[in-house]
Parts: structure tokens; C-alpha cells; sequence
């Protein structure tokens, strides 16, 4: 399956790609604006957030009404999110429909309304889900844990904190967005069952005169890390643990990838097997990778009820440790399969084509195809990986556990 | 698209819908029997079995499972409700076979003790996580309330003492009930090649024995009430209702889809201008739960534990608001327009048609193009959504809280 690509760099800073399914009816778009949470103003964390909900409430000639309306008789899913660097919007069709889907993305991108009448609301929105973090500690711990490992505020929560919600104003808001809602840096990829060509053309006429602003870049400090215990009546104990990868634009990236697969692909990879599947300690363990630009990381999470913790903690800790001293040629086999299976299973949905055309972009400052990738995967040996081990290691490790007890992880840091 | 079928001597069933231009195919071995099967001394023994199918047979070690399954870079899993246990893998077209050889062999697991013993600790866990998870827990403390006395308020996953005290036996006791070849459906989607298909299920499942198997379907009364759980570890205060729906069988179900689309959809349904616009509630949705022989509209509301009596005060006037009279024409026009749209995303992806044409198999002996699904429910009037929520009455609902607040 031959990918037909569609590329076009706008004055603006604003970049169209498109990636032409004829197998399929429907066409998803995706919109990544880089001013994600970790660009919030210091006095006002968790704008994005509340950002994303406002650019709903109304836009152009619409209110939040008719804006639904007008995407439902469309029959558009949408979801808007944050994330660290950008503010997602996306949205799925039929092909046919996406093209008017489009014309109201311009208006919630260009011409959102930001009235002072609908935003309190939208800031309560944002303050309730900080809350129901707490009813989440599996969610709770991944925003907790990215938060210290990264350097700050790349990985800052995307919710700010109850008292930065507070502060945050109709008019705090509305600045940042007249900044960060920019062309500059902004992708809008869409896949699926689309005449390319003229979708472009539609792009370049509602957002070609989209006023570009200059971004600043975001100053970091260097990431907090350490070992956090934080004590909740919870039934499990609940680990986390993150430690350095390559970036998605690192030669190595398909060698983390692989490292990553051996360690916790499918139910065979190695923390299934030794902390599952022969000790029982478990439901769920699972190593995952996940970059930003400039920085990656590998996050390990498990939960398991007290009495199984340290146990618990102490196989995974010998797993990661132990990827270093060998991998069998049939753990690498097996993980080339995995990936190369879930590459083309993905290039199946449109969502996700839209999705990894946009990381792409952003990432690599171009679009790879599905041979690409895979032959990366397939030239990627043990030794590849084992390199990879010593230039990446699982040390100096960020740890946090939220439940009634934490493990003893004086183990982490040891030589 | 090319329906097709075929049944074994032992009563085994396999159907697949053919699609040529897909790039994946996916299978699943779809057994009815769930939580409304179980007595009450084996409560979350469908749960526990469905875990050690994964746990080898005579001639794979459970480490042999997972990794053929791996091999293949299958993505495959399984999930058991309270009516259906469903074995599944998707793969690349030229793994059909290979996949096959698996689940068909896994499904005569071994269920040796020692696995068994193992596993329980898994399964004890699993238990523990859904205990921090108040959304899930108040739904199943719901469907126990709704359904009172009848077998659908029985627990999925059971509960630490029915798990502790089963033993390996009951087990396989349960599955001999269960796991007749004419209670299960293969079911394939997706870049099948059907031919191959009956051969290799043949060659796996040709040996299995067949016995009856039969399901009680009695009729299940609704219990209206109201009622907080109160839990001050709880931080929101986590709000189930359910109400009379129609079942999986009913024609009605696509009207159904509709009405809970237009009510509780989570963009620009009812639900969603009087509760979540405002901020008093931060997530409320509604569904349509189309079981055999009966069903339930299912609503989800997370709020303020300050404003709980407020938000299902405000759900209950949504309700009496639309019986009074009924969806305008946009809002069912649009609540339309979101269900075919999000059947044809999913119907994109192998995995998305196995799950709905292997339940249409499963629940009515019956397989509906999607396009001729879409048609149907483009055919829904407003006046048959609105007969539907009086007949159904969908203000006599139960209620649950859970979470600090003592009433709702």
C-alpha cells in the first residue's frame, strides 16, 4: 500500500498535509497548535486547558449552539485536547463532509469567540477534572510523574493546580490565545477519502491570511525527578517510574522503540512474563515510550495491592536492568513483527494516519511511509539495541507511588 | 462486501464478512456466557475462565500462548460482560491460519492447578484496581440495584471471597456447562479468506463435543429508586441511572440509539447543555445497554458531591422535558447523523466490524450490511423516538450515587 502524501508549507508558518485513503468513506483532520501547556503563562498553568474548551464555546457567527449543531449535522466527532507542546483539535467525517467540516475549523481557529459570558464556565470545567484526577490515581500518576521527569514545564500538567486555576481570568486567557492560537508551527493534516489537491487550496483561502504571531521559545529548568511517595487511601499501590529515551528524531529511536517492545510488548514481553504471568503480582505492567521534541522517556507503570509492592518494584527494576546484558534474536523477531503489525493495522484508520502525519511533521520535518518504517524496524539487531541500553540506561530514575504505602526504592539509584 | 456462513456437525457456527481492499482481518471466538450464567457460589467464574484460556492447553505452555500470539504481531485480547465472553486477534491476512491454530486450540484450555492458583492473584488484583475506580464500581453497584434478584445484577468480576473460595473444579465445571460448540460463533472481519477459514476451524473444533446449553431469560423488573452510597474517599461524587430499554432483539434498538444520542451524547445533547455547558456537571452521558431479552438506558454524571442533588434533579427535568414533547427536528437529524458517521469510522477497521456483525450473529441470527444498518436507523421518525421514551417511561429511573455526598 503505497502512501499518496500531500505537502504545503503556507507563508504563514502554517503547514498542510494530507494523505489520500481511497479504501475508505470517511476523512479525519488534525490540527496541532504549539501552544500547548507547557507555553501557559507562569501566573495563569492550565490556560491551555481551559483554552481548548473556550475556542468551542462560539466562533465566527456561531454560538456554542449553533457551532454544535453545525458540526453534528455535518455528523463530526471532535475532540479537543492538550497536550504538552501543541492543543489538538481533531475531527472525523465522511470525506465528502470534511470539507465544510473545514470551514468551521477556520472560524474556531481564526475567529473564536472568547466572551467573558462563557468562560467561567470553561474554567470550572477544567477545575473539576484536576479534581476527578483524584477519583484516577492510574491517570493521576502518569501527569504527576511526566511533570517531574521532564524538565520543567515541558511535562507540566496540563491542568495547572486548583490555585493557578483560580487566578486564571477571562482576559489572562483571551492574551494568551491571541498569541498562541498562531499559524506559526501549526499543522493541519488530514487523511482519508479527500481530493488533496482541493482541500489544499480551501486551506490556503480561509487560513492563508491567518495573522502570524512569533512564538517564544519556552525556558526550562532542569527536571525535578527524584522519588515521591504520595500517601491515599487507595486499594492499590500505585508505581510509576520513568526513565531517559531517544527522541523521536534520534538515529536511535528504532532501536528505543525495539527496546521498548522486548520489555512490554503483547503478553510475551518481559514484564508481562516475569512480574505477571510467573509471580502473579499484577494486572497490569507496561513500560511505555513517549517523546516530545527534545526529550524522551521510557514510563514504567504497575499497581498492585501493599504486601506485593516491594516485590513488585524489585522485579521490574531487575527487568529494565536486566535488558541490558542480552536480548535473544527471537525477542527481536518477535517485537519487529509487533510493530511492523501495528503500523499497518493503524495506517487502516484515518484518525490515526491524520495523527501520525501530524507527529511526523512535527518531529521530522517530514512524512515517512509505511516501507520506511518498517525497514528501519526490520535493520534494527540485538546489538542496535544493547548500543542503544548503554547510551540510555535505566538510571537516574524518576519514581512515584501514590497509595497507603511506597516501596523501599533505595535500590533505584544504586550502582 | 461478502457475507458468509457456515456450521460445523458439532453446531459450531462461523460467519464472516469479507472486505478485499482492508489490509487486516480479525477473528473472534464469541462464547454466550457471562455473570447472568453463573450461580451464586461461582460468582466471576466467566471473568477468571476467560484469563485461563490464556493459560495453555495440552500442548502449549501459557508462555507458548503469548508468545505464538506475539509472533504473529497479533493484537489480541479477550473481555467477558455479564452476557458474552469474546476471544480475539487481529493480524496481517497471511497469519489467518496461524492465528487460527491459536485461539481455536486455547479455547480447550488445560486449566491446570498451579496456573489456576496464579492466576487468582491476578484476578484479586484486578478486583482491587476496579475498587479505586468509583465510576466503574457505581456501575456495578447499579446493575445489582436495577436488576435486583435477576442474574444481570450479577458481578463480572465477582468478588475477593467468591474468587478466594473457588476452586479449579467449579471451574471446569462451568465450562463444561458453557462451552458447548453450539454456544460459541467464530466470527471473522476484514481481509478473510473464508475457505481457509472453515477448513482450519474444522481441523481445530471438529473434535469438540457438543451438549445443550441453554440461558434463563426471565424478565427483569426495574427497581426505581434513589439513593447515595456514601464514600468519603471519594472525591467527586460519581452518579448512575438506568432505566426500561429496549432489548437486543427489539427493532426499537435503533430508535433507541437514537433517543440516548439525543439525550446524552457527549457533545450537544440535552445532557450536555443543561449539565456540562454550565459546569455543574464535568461529564454526563447516556446510552442504550441492548441485552438479550432486555435492556437499559444507562446515564453517567460526575459532579460538585455540592451539586449531585442539583445535577439529577436537573437530569430528571431533561427527561420529563422530552416526553413532553419529544426531539425537534435538527436534534434528530443530527443525533442521526453522529451514530452513522461513527459506524462508518469504525466499520473502517476490521476490529470494529468483528465486534458489531459478531454480536448481530450472536443476538439475532442476522447479518445487516452496515449500509443497510445506516438505512435503517436514517429511517427513525421523531415521533417513534418519542413513543419509545413514553413506553419505556425513561423518568422511572434508578438512581446511584457514590462519593461524599450523603443525598441526591
Amino acid at each position: 500500500m503505497a502512501e499518496d502524501f500531500f505537502v504545503r508549507e503556507f507563508p504563514n508558518g502554517l503547514t498542510f498535509l494530507g494523505q489520500r485513503m481511497d479504501h475508505v468513506s470517511s476523512a479525519a483532520l488534525t490540527v496541532a497548535v504549539p501552544t500547548g501547556a507547557c507555553h501557559d503563562p507562569v501566573t495563569g498553568q492550565g490556560a491551555a486547558a481551559v483554552a481548548s474548551e473556550w475556542c468551542l464555546r462560539g466562533a465566527g457567527r456561531r454560538d456554542t449552539r449553533q457551532l454544535n449543531d453545525a458540526l453534528d449535522a455535518l455528523g463530526c466527532q471532535h475532540i479537543e485536547s492538550v497536550q504538552s507542546e501543541h492543543i489538538l483539535f481533531s475531527a472525523a467525517s465522511l470525506g465528502r463532509n470534511l470539507p465544510a467540516v473545514l470551514d468551521i475549523y477556520a472560524d474556531i481557529l481564526l475567529r473564536p469567540r472568547l466572551e467573558d459570558s462563557t468562560f467561567e464556565s470553561c474554567r470550572a470545567l477544567v477545575a473539576q477534572e484536576l479534581e476527578g484526577l483524584e477519583d484516577e490515581p492510574m491517570q493521576k500518576c502518569a501527569f504527576l510523574l511526566r511533570e517531574r521527569f521532564y524538565p520543567y514545564p515541558l511535562g507540566r500538567s496540563i491542568y495547572g493546580t486548583t490555585e493557578s486555576l483560580r487566578t486564571i481570568t477571562a482576559d489572562i486567557a483571551r492574551k494568551h490565545l491571541h498569541r498562541g492560537l498562531a499559524p506559526h508551527g501549526a499543522i493541519l493534516a488530514v487523511a482519508g477519502h479527500v481530493d488533496m489537491p482541493k482541500l489544499c487550496d480551501q486551506v490556503e483561502r480561509l487560513l492563508g491570511d491567518w495573522p502570524d504571531c512569533p512564538t517564544q521559545a519556552v525556558e526550562t529548568q532542569p527536571a525535578q525527578g527524584g522519588v515521591v511517595h504520595i500517601p491515599k487511601d487507595s486499594a492499590q499501590v500505585h508505581i510509576a517510574m520513568a526513565h531517559a529515551a531517544a527522541p523521536m528524531d534520534d538515529p536511535s529511536y528504532y532501536a528505543a522503540r525495539l527496546a521498548e517492545t522486548v520489555l512490554s510488548g503483547g503478553m510475551s514481553g518481559r514484564l508481562f512474563t516475569e512480574v505477571r504471568e510467573k509471580r502473579g503480582l499484577v494486572y497490569h505492567v507496561s513500560t511505555r515510550y513517549h517523546s516530545l521534541k527534545s526529550h524522551a522517556g521510557m514510563f514504567t507503570y504497575a499497581a498492585t495491592v501493599g504486601p506485593k509492592a516491594q516485590t513488585t518494584f524489585e522485579v521490574i527494576l531487575n527487568e529494565l536492568r536486566r535488558l541490558g546484558d542480552g536480548i535473544e534474536p527471537d525477542e527481536i523477531l518477535k517485537s519487529r513483527a509487533q510493530l511492523r503489525s501495528a503500523l499497518v493495522m493503524q495506517g487502516e484508520s484515518t484518525h490515526a494516519r491524520s495523527s501520525a502525519l501530524c507527529q511526523d511533521w512535527y518531529h521530522l520535518h517530514r512524512l515517512r511511509d509505511l516501507a520506511e518504517i518498517s525497514d528501519h524496524i526490520e535493520k534494527v539487531t540485538v546489538a542496535d539495541v544493547l548500543e542503544y541500553l548503554r547510551e540510555f540506561p535505566p538510571r537516574r530514575m524518576t519514581f512515584l507511588a501514590i497509595g497507603p504505602t511506597s516501596p523501599d526504592v533505595a535500590a533505584l539509584n544504586a550502582q | 462486501m461478502e457475507f458468509h456462513r457456515a456450521v460445523l456437525d458439532n453446531g459450531l457456527t462461523i460467519v464472516a464478512e469479507s472486505n478485499p481492499a482492508a489490509a487486516s482481518m480479525a477473528v473472534g471466538f464469541f462464547v454466550r456466557t457471562g455473570s447472568r450464567d453463573e450461580t451464586a457460589d461461582v460468582a466471576g467464574v466467566s471473568h477468571f475462565l476467560e484469563h485461563m484460556v490464556f493459560k495453555g492447553t495440552a500442548r502449549r505452555t501459557p508462555f507458548d500462548v503469548n508468545r505464538d500470539f506475539d509472533r504473529l504481531g497479533a493484537e489480541y485480547n479477550a473481555f467477558t460482560s455479564e452476557e458474552n465472553t469474546v476471544y480475539y486477534g487481529a493480524v496481517l491476512p497471511e497469519y489467518q491460519t496461524d492465528l487460527l491454530d491459536i485461539l481455536g486450540d486455547i479455547l480447550r484450555p488445560a486449566l491446570r492447578g498451579e496456573d489456576f492458583d496464579m492466576e487468582k492473584n491476578v484476578i484479586l488484583d484486578e478486583i482491587a484496581r476496579y475498587e479505586d475506580q468509583p465510576a466503574y464500581r457505581v456501575y456495578e453497584k447499579l446493575m445489582g440495584r436495577y436488576f435486583d434478584a435477576h442474574p444481570l445484577g450479577n458481578s463480572v468480576l465477582g468478588t475477593p471471597e467468591s474468587i478466594q473460595a473457588l476452586k479449579c473444579q467449579d471451574m471446569q465445571a462451568y465450562f463444561d456447562r458453557r462451552y458447548s460448540p453450539g454456544n460459541v460463533t467464530v466470527v471473522a472481519a476484514g481481509k478473510v479468506d473464508f475457505g481457509a477459514l472453515v477448513a482450519k476451524v474444522k481441523s481445530m473444533c471438529s473434535g469438540w463435543k457438543p451438549y445443550e446449553v441453554s440461558r434463563q431469560i426471565d424478565p427483569a423488573g426495574a427497581n426505581p429508586c434513589c439513593q447515595a452510597i456514601v464514600d468519603v474517599k471519594v472525591v467527586r461524587e460519581h452518579i448512575a441511572l438506568m432505566s426500561p430499554a429496549p432489548s437486543s432483539q427489539d427493532e426499537a434498538r435503533y430508535a433507541a440509539g437514537v433517543l440516548a444520542t439525543i439525550l446524552g451524547d457527549d457533545n450537544g445533547s440535552r445532557l450536555f447543555y443543561a449539565l456540562v455547558e454550565p459546569a455543574i456537571a464535568d461529564e454526563a452521558n447516556m446510552s442504550h445497554l441492548s441485552l438479550d431479552g432486555t435492556g437499559a438506558f444507562l446515564s453517567f454524571l460526575s459532579t460538585d458531591p455540592a451539586r449531585a442533588a442539583q445535577a439529577v434533579r436537573i437530569t430528571r427535568e431533561v427527561f420529563a422535558a422530552f416526553l413532553e414533547k419529544g426531539p425537534s427536528d435538527s436534534e434528530l437529524q443530527a443525533a442521526k447523523n453522529k451514530i452513522a458517521s461513527s459506524a462508518t469510522l469504525k466499520g473502517e477497521l476490521p476490529m470494529g466490524r468483528l465486534v458489531n456483525v459478531g454480536f448481530d450473529w450472536v443476538y439475532r441470527r442476522q447479518y445487516i450490511p452496515l449500509a443497510e444498518q445506516i438505512e435503517l436507523l436514517l429511517a427513525v421518525g421523531g415521533q417513534e423516538v418519542l413513543d419509545l421514551a413514553r413506553r419505556y417511561d425513561i423518568s422511572a429511573v434508578t438512581v446511584l450515587g457514590l462519593g461524599p455526598a450523603e443525598a441526591i
